[in-house]
């Protein structure tokens, strides 16, 4: 998985996206699920990567289970949760195996994504670690304040604004910072902009990419030849 | 040509009163320039200015004129200026955008542009040259905070920039790391010809290095010179004389007190080598 | 008033950032913790104000375990005082920050405006009590952070490193006001890398290297061995390099440019004398 250009992971997902809207049959649905989870297996992604999975199983099983409620059909509310977790569980493999950067220069270089919104991407994942961690020293600060959670939701929530709003300040002060020393390292370039890493698309891409047609093409047909 | 040129420049921010005030000076190409002064004084918006963030991505009004490596620094897209000179902000953590040690690098030269083998010889040699050669795969986030930091100036190093500005460099490093960083920009300046152009409120830990320092107050350029002729002036007219170093208050109360006239001193060295003659001949002649 | 004992902290994956620490600190005590980035200075801290609880050993506060105590439970009796103060500040005027420490404690209306008042004219900012604090200077914000702990009436103050970034007049008004705090019966503990406040302010130093107390002791004795000092990523101050380098000619070692240059002009004014009389 992680030698596939982004690219072709980008691909995939659309694909399986359409496969897990066309497909009907559970056990068919089963099969797509079954084949990512050995891709998935297979590519070796850290255990943070299952416990997310597992979240996701659980949620498609309460999604099937309110909608058995209000339908009492069981096939129904398999084929949506099987559904569900067929089209979510190619996006963790995408972003499992995928870098962001080279996610990011294959959207800006093979999708005609502006620079600006693929950069957007990359920041933000580049800074939630940062967030946390100044979530976390801003807790303390308060802490030694005397700030403790307790009492009812109410008092709580209201007492969280100490720890909110010097957050919100100061990411709205760290983006200001980010935004000028951007500026300064010539973001706003009209010029073309240019990529140190290498996306392009191997032959092991383009097979892939011809598999992914030639099953999409078998499922029409069998699609249509079952009505 | 010098390297920077101020001439009767004025700065106000938006909605504000003025934060430079009729600036005059000129910055040799290869010099070590240190700006000192009280906070407020307007260092950080003179560091901008040379930039071209002011105004170019502040707004503002402004009168008189700037020329950095010949160019007006009003006048030129920030991203060309970018490839002259290259700063360094005092909030370094926020200046940090990729994941690994070596995109971070390429980041500027990518925005400019150059291709890819272009990129990585530059990504290389700019490692190399603040001694994080062989980091290029480390994550951002494993660093400690003077790698960090040295990383932050090889980003703007790879532009090859010929002049480089650097806003309290050290204020987030321990004594050990200080002197690292310090001498790295001193290496700088001696075996490549950059001009160093540095905020530093703690003088002693610059004072081998710089070769001219700029005093600033309330927006105005109080006095230009040799760290000698200003740190002088500053105890003369006890002018922020509080921010002389241990070093030269020792110096300029010797040479008050006695009338022994000594060379400029920019370490300990110096220092005890110089007091240590004076002695002797005395000792010499007592004996 | 506060104890460790053989305090020992680490993580999973690393080796201990504190190997059995033991200190003791009394009230009225002005000490200093020095130490290179990474040698378990702020770690440390951080256990005393229990944000951290030991992994091995114990902290006592007036003889009782700390360990149910929590960072609110202990700002009762510490002040904490970040490097970053913006971290903190989210109410609309000075007052109202400096009054949140003690509203958080639950003390009463009147009290706590008292305690704000005086936090606000200890540290010099009563005319500033209106102010946006985002807006004020960065030694003023230092000096709100104190207040703002300063009005919880603690017995001990820890700053982490509270001059840094501070042009020199800042500093010097900063240890004044520490001074101060100190002769009113404030216990004070300063993390700091400046080794010439180090030397001129506290009276005891606490050296924190790799993780273990390498030094607790008085200040002065602290400065009498330069070998150990590198050793542990410290600088001398330069008066104390420059005495040092001329202690054959008699100078007494000190850490003060001021009493060098006394020393220095009693003997170079006597060379000079010298030179005079001979040439007549």
């Amino acid at each position: 998985m992680q030698t596939l250009a982004p690219l072709t992971k980008l691909l995939l997902t659309v694909f399986v996206t359409v496969w897990a809207i066309m497909l009907q049959s559970i056990p068919a649905l089963t099969i797509l699920i079954v084949c990512q989870f050995a891709a998935l297996a297979a590519s070796k992604v850290g255990s943070n990567i299952y416990k997310g999975v597992a979240s996701l199983f659980i949620f498609a099983a309460m999604l099937a289970g309110i909608q058995y409620v209000f339908n009492s059909d069981i096939t129904l509310a398999a084929v949506t949760a099987l559904k569900m977790v067929a089209m979510t569980l190619v996006f963790f493999i995408l972003l499992a195996t995928t870098r962001m950067q080279d996610l990011s220069t294959a959207l800006v270089t093979q999708c005609r994504v502006p620079y600006e919104y693929a950069f957007m991407l990359t920041a933000a994942l580049r800074f939630i670690p940062d967030f946390l961690a100044e979530s976390k020293a801003i807790q303390e600060a308060q802490a030694c304040r005397g700030f403790s959670s307790r009492g009812n939701p109410f008092t709580r929530l209201t007492s969280y604004m100490a720890i909110i709003k010097p957050l919100v300040l100061r990411a709205i002060s760290r983006s200001e910072t980010m935004a000028l020393s951007l500026e300064l390292r010539g973001f706003g370039n009209k010029k073309a902009r240019s990529f140190s890493t290498n996306v392009a698309l191997t032959s092991y891409d383009y097979i892939s990419l011809a598999l992914m047609f030639a099953i999409t093409i078998y499922v029409i047909i069998r699609q249509l030849s079952i009505f | 040509m010098p390297a920077i040129a101020l001439e009767n420049f004025n700065y106000a921010y938006p909605n504000c009163d003025k934060t430079l005030d009729n600036i005059s000076l000129s910055i040799a190409k290869g010099s070590f320039t240190v700006l000192l002064g009280p906070s407020g004084a307007g260092k950080t918006t003179l560091c901008l200015a040379v930039a071209g963030a002011v105004p170019q991505y502040f707004g503002g009004s402004l009168s008189g004129t700037v020329l950095v490596d010949g160019k007006p620094a009003k006048d030129t897209p920030m991203s060309e200026l970018a490839q002259s000179v290259g700063i360094v902000l005092q909030d370094y953590e926020t200046q940090l955008v990729a994941m690994t040690v070596e995109e971070e690098a390429a980041f500027g030269l990518e925005n400019l542009g150059l291709s890819r083998s272009q990129i990585n010889l530059r990504v290389k040699e700019a490692l190399k040259k603040v001694g994080l050669a062989g980091f290029e795969k480390r994550e951002v986030t494993a660093l400690s905070g003077g790698q960090k930091q040295r990383l932050v100036v090889a980003g703007v190093l790879a532009a090859a920039p010929k002049i480089l500005v650097l806003d309290e460099p050290a204020s987030a490093l321990d004594p050990e790391g200080t002197t690292e960083l310090y001498q790295l920009l001193g290496d700088l300046n001696k075996q490549y010809g950059i001009t160093i152009l540095a905020v530093e409120h703690q003088l002693g830990d610059v004072l081998p290095h710089a070769d001219n320092f700029i005093l600033l107050e309330n927006g105005k350029n109080i006095q230009t010179g040799s760290p000698e002729q200003v740190l002088s002036y500053m105890r003369k007219e006890q002018h922020f004389a509080e921010a002389i170093p241990p070093l030269y208050q020792l110096k300029l109360t010797l040479e008050e007190k006695t009338g022994i006239s000594f060379s400029s001193w920019r370490c300990e060295c110096d220092a005890i080598a110089e007091i240590s003659k004076c002695l002797q001949k005395g000792v010499y002649l007592s004996a | 008033m506060l104890e460790l004992k053989n305090v020992s902290f680490g993580y999973k994956s690393q080796l201990s950032v504190l190997s059995n620490v033991s200190l003791r600190i009394n009230s009225g005590d002005f000490l200093a913790v020095i130490g290179r980035n990474g040698s378990g200075k702020t770690t440390l801290t951080r256990i005393i104000m229990a944000l951290k609880k030991p992994s091995k050993g114990e902290v006592l506060f007036d003889g009782q375990n700390a360990k149910k105590y929590s960072a609110a439970d202990m700002a009762r009796h510490i002040g904490y005082v970040f490097q970053n103060p913006d971290r903190q500040f989210f109410r609309e005027t000075a007052a109202q920050e400096v009054a949140y420490g003690p509203e958080q404690l639950g003390y009463t209306t009147a009290q706590i405006a008292d305690f704000v008042k005086d936090a606000l004219s200890a540290t010099g900012l009563s005319h500033l009590a209106d102010a946006y604090p985002q807006a004020l200077s960065k030694g003023e914000k230092q000096r709100l952070a104190i207040a703002s702990a300063l009005a919880m009436q603690p017995k001990l103050l820890i700053l982490d490193e509270p001059t840094s970034g501070q042009d020199a007049l800042e500093k010097q008004r900063l240890m004044k006001l520490l001074v101060k705090l100190n002769q009113d019966g404030m216990a004070i503990l300063l993390i700091t890398h400046d080794m010439d406040l180090a030397a001129a302010y506290p009276q005891r130093a606490i050296v924190m290297n790799n993780g273990t107390k390498a030094f607790d002791g008085k200040v002065s004795e602290l400065f009498s061995n330069a070998h150990q000092l590198s050793k542990w990523g410290l600088t001398e101050p330069a008066a104390l390099k420059i005495s040092r380098g001329l202690i054959s000619f008699g100078v007494e070692q000190t850490t003060s440019a001021n009493e060098l240059s006394h020393h220095l002009i009693k003997l170079l004014g006597r060379t000079t004398h010298a030179d005079a009389s001979t040439a007549n």
